[in-house]
């Protein structure tokens, strides 16, 4: 007799399915719900609003600065972290002793848990005992009057470094393993045809890496928009929302200001951006431009 | 897999999701106003037996719980057929919340600093406390009510009813070190021009004279915007910015304390960086000496006991008021912490009960020995021990008005803008004259917003 291969599968994927609806999809559907009400969250008590919510947020400035500093931590901060990775990527490809200590030393932050690192970064920037006001000073650029992270022009890259050194250990291994992909031969053909490093890289290394630039790409993009933690621990979001990411805005909405309608309709508003966003960019880097061409 | 597999798992998914969403959210719709007709449950006769469960749940931070552990073991003594239980941690209110929302609540309750209570009070949760007030008191003559200062229990109340009890009251003012002020030969300031001139000769020292705790804007509001307003306007001037007033905010009183700030960091009295620093960092440049003078409540010497040494002889002192101003220069902003009891509480008696022992006067001295701290039950600064409570208790008693700034409970929304402006305000991107531009703004959104429940002073 043969079985249903259908149900034997769907069995063993029951349990995985039973989280995802549970932890996922349902949370995802109570917001949707919440944002259409006024709520508290301090009781069951609610009140029908309608679209107001979702009204309120595209009339809202913060959401916009908001938006504004997620996208400026992408793409300001991405080309950054993008550089310094592939860089270092290149250099951990000789298995010297400087690659094995700079490999360390890119992998250590990769262990630290965001909290740990904003608590760090937060001392780093310390007005009378952090690293980096200090070498301000000895540099004779005197000091800021309200310190790196609560002036409003150095508040965010000031948080942008500390995102960024998070964040490259994970691309290092990722172009790392993307240029150990390449075949040997390739390069070296290319060594034997007497082609410069700079060339090597652009030409050969470059265009091979696609499929892993794609993930890095959508990745970095996902998680750019997850940011919370270290904006928050470092700066809340201040001064005056400078700092400010769409969640620290819509935690701060909902769990501290008493605003669960509002706040949901923000993380609604946030996940239907994401999904966009993401689905376009896997929409242009759907084909491999070297493919294309040949 | 084939695709019309993956359409019927997608299908299976959507239909659970369905089945969980069909939950109500809630159905029931608020006015914001609290149940007129309930008056709350009367707490038993001191010598009533109290049987059943009772469950306190508490926040437990600089003060701990083990007082009220040990309190409820004493009271469990006494009504051997009640079974206590008492739990406490620092963010307990991330549990009492969805317990709120259920409705599985305990039935007394401190959940601290990070629960919204008005909101609480807005959907109906807590139990009008009137009827037990009005019973008589444990341990005392006359009524329950008659133990508390009276200006700490209008904190609580609505309509005049009574939801939130105090427990410690904090005083917000200024510190300044005694050993360094001595040395130096330095006297604290009683009002805004010796500050000005105390300032210049603590900056000519190489010592920043005024640090604060920049990244909680609510610090400088307690400390110098809302004292140094009341001072130029007096009690009438706040009350109006407390109730919403049109125009309140553009009056000469909240325009000119911002000047004030304004002035001082003009002059370079504040310690540079101050905005971006927490609450730790500011209050140990404080400590160990790199400033002079920090706007903190009566909790700083228990927050920074274990960072002193034998040479600090920490000092209390109210915010230097302006010279001829309206208000009382006996004035002081204080804030509780409540307790209260949740309407659905099932065995309300017995927490009532329970509460009324705590804040019996013996019991309220014993808190002030061993906590340090003030409190709202009279006669319970007799437990003072430390003479770093001295200053702040004879000033609390000698005070003419002790209010409290609701705004920050009652209007969150608001008071974070209030905040978000202040700052700008300290980096120069705000006048002081669009500073209150921008408050009266974000105050006349809140009035106009049918949503937010209203409170008048």
């Amino acid at each position: 007799m043969q079985r249903r291969p259908g149900w034997f599968i769907a069995g063993f994927l029951a349990p995985a399915l039973l989280l995802y609806v549970g932890l996922v999809l349902f949370p995802l559907q109570q917001a949707v719900q919440i944002s259409f009400f006024q709520w508290r969250g301090t009781s069951s008590v609610v009140k029908p609003a309608g679209t107001a919510n979702y009204q309120q947020v595209v009339r809202d400035p913060v959401f916009y600065e908001a938006l504004g500093n997620n996208a400026w931590m992408a793409v300001v901060v991405g080309l950054v972290v993008f550089a310094v990775a592939m860089l270092a990527a290149h250099a951990l490809k000789k298995r010297d002793r400087p690659a094995k200590i700079l490999d360390a030393l890119v992998l250590v932050p990769m262990a630290v848990s965001s909290v740990v690192a904003a608590l760090l970064w937060q001392f780093m920037f310390h007005p009378q005992m952090g690293p980096v006001p200090e070498l301000q000073k000895m540099l004779g650029l005197g000091e800021f009057q309200s310190g790196w992270l609560a002036t409003p022009a150095t508040a965010l890259p000031a948080v942008g470094v500390a995102l960024a050194w998070l964040s490259i250990g994970f691309y290092v291994v990722l172009f790392g393993a993307g240029m150990q992909q390449i075949p040997g031969e390739v390069m070296e053909s290319a060594d034997m045809d007497g082609i410069p490093g700079w060339a090597k890289f652009w030409r050969i290394t470059w265009p091979l890496l696609w499929t892993v630039r794609r993930t890095a790409v959508i990745y970095w993009f996902i998680s750019v928009m997850n940011t919370f933690a270290i904006v928050y621990l470092m700066t809340k979001g201040g001064p005056d929302h400078r700092t400010e990411v769409m969640l620290t805005y819509l935690y701060i909405t909902a769990v501290e200001n008493s605003q669960y309608g509002y706040g949901s309709a923000l993380a609604v508003v946030n996940l239907v951006l994401v999904l966009a966003i993401s689905g376009l960019l896997m929409w242009l880097m759907r084909r491999d431009p070297a493919e294309a061409r040949a | 897999m084939n695709r019309p597999f993956i359409w019927k798992l997608g299908i299976v998914s959507l239909a659970a999701v369905a089945a969980f969403g069909c939950a109500p959210v809630g159905t029931e719709t608020s006015t914001g106003k609290p149940d007129p007709a309930g008056a709350g449950t009367a707490a038993p006769a001191a010598d009533a037996k109290l049987a059943g469960n009772l469950e306190v749940q508490a926040f437990k931070g600089g003060f701990g719980i083990d007082f009220y552990e040990a309190a409820l073991a004493e009271f469990g003594e006494k009504h051997p057929e009640l079974k206590t239980k008492i739990e406490g941690d620092p963010r307990v209110w991330e549990r009492l919340k969805p317990r709120m929302v259920a409705g599985d609540t305990p039935d007394l309750m401190f959940p601290g600093w990070g629960m919204d209570h008005w909101s609480l009070i807005a959907d109906n949760q807590l139990m009008p406390l009137d009827a037990a007030l009005d019973s008589p008191a444990d341990g005392a003559e006359g009524t329950w009510r008659d133990q508390f200062l009276p200006d700490m229990l209008k904190i609580g109340q609505v309509d005049g009813k009574t939801y939130l009890l105090p427990l410690y009251v904090n005083l917000n003012g200024w510190w300044y070190d005694k050993a360094v002020f001595d040395k130096n030969g330095w006297k604290p300031p009683t009002n805004f021009a010796e500050l000005k001139t105390l300032c210049a000769a603590v900056k000519a020292k190489g010592m920043a004279p005024i640090t604060y705790q920049g990244k909680y804007p609510y610090y400088m509001i307690h400390g110098m915007l809302l004292p140094w307003a009341y001072s130029v306007g007096g009690a009438d001037a706040m009350k109006a910015v407390q109730n919403l007033e049109p125009g309140a905010w553009k009056s000469d009183s909240m325009l000119q304390a911002a000047k004030m700030i304004v002035e001082l960091r003009d002059l370079g009295y504040f310690q540079k960086g101050a905005t971006a620093m927490s609450h730790t960092e500011s209050q140990a440049e404080f400590v160990i000496g790199r400033a002079a003078m920090i706007p903190c409540g009566t909790w700083l010497y228990s927050e920074m006991k274990d960072n002193l040494t034998d040479k600090n002889q920490l000092t209390f002192f109210l915010p230097p008021p302006v010279e001829g101003g309206k208000g009382d220069p006996s004035a002081l902003i204080v804030s509780i912490e409540p307790w209260m009891v949740p309407a659905k509480a099932k065995n309300p008696e017995a927490a009532l009960a329970f509460y009324k022992y705590m804040t019996s006067p013996a019991k309220a001295a014993q808190f002030v020995s061993e906590k340090n701290t003030l409190t709202a039950i009279k006669g319970s600064e007799s437990g003072i021990k430390l003479d770093v409570l001295r200053q702040p208790a004879a000033l609390f008693a000698a005070s003419k008005d002790a209010w409290a700034w609701q705004v920050r409970d009652w209007y969150k929304p608001l008071h974070t803008e209030i905040e978000n402006a202040l700052t700008s305000m300290l980096n120069g991107e705000l006048t002081p004259e669009q500073f209150v531009e921008r408050c009266e703004k974000a105050a006349e959104a809140t009035r106009n917003d049918p949503n937010i429940a209203k409170r008048t002073l």
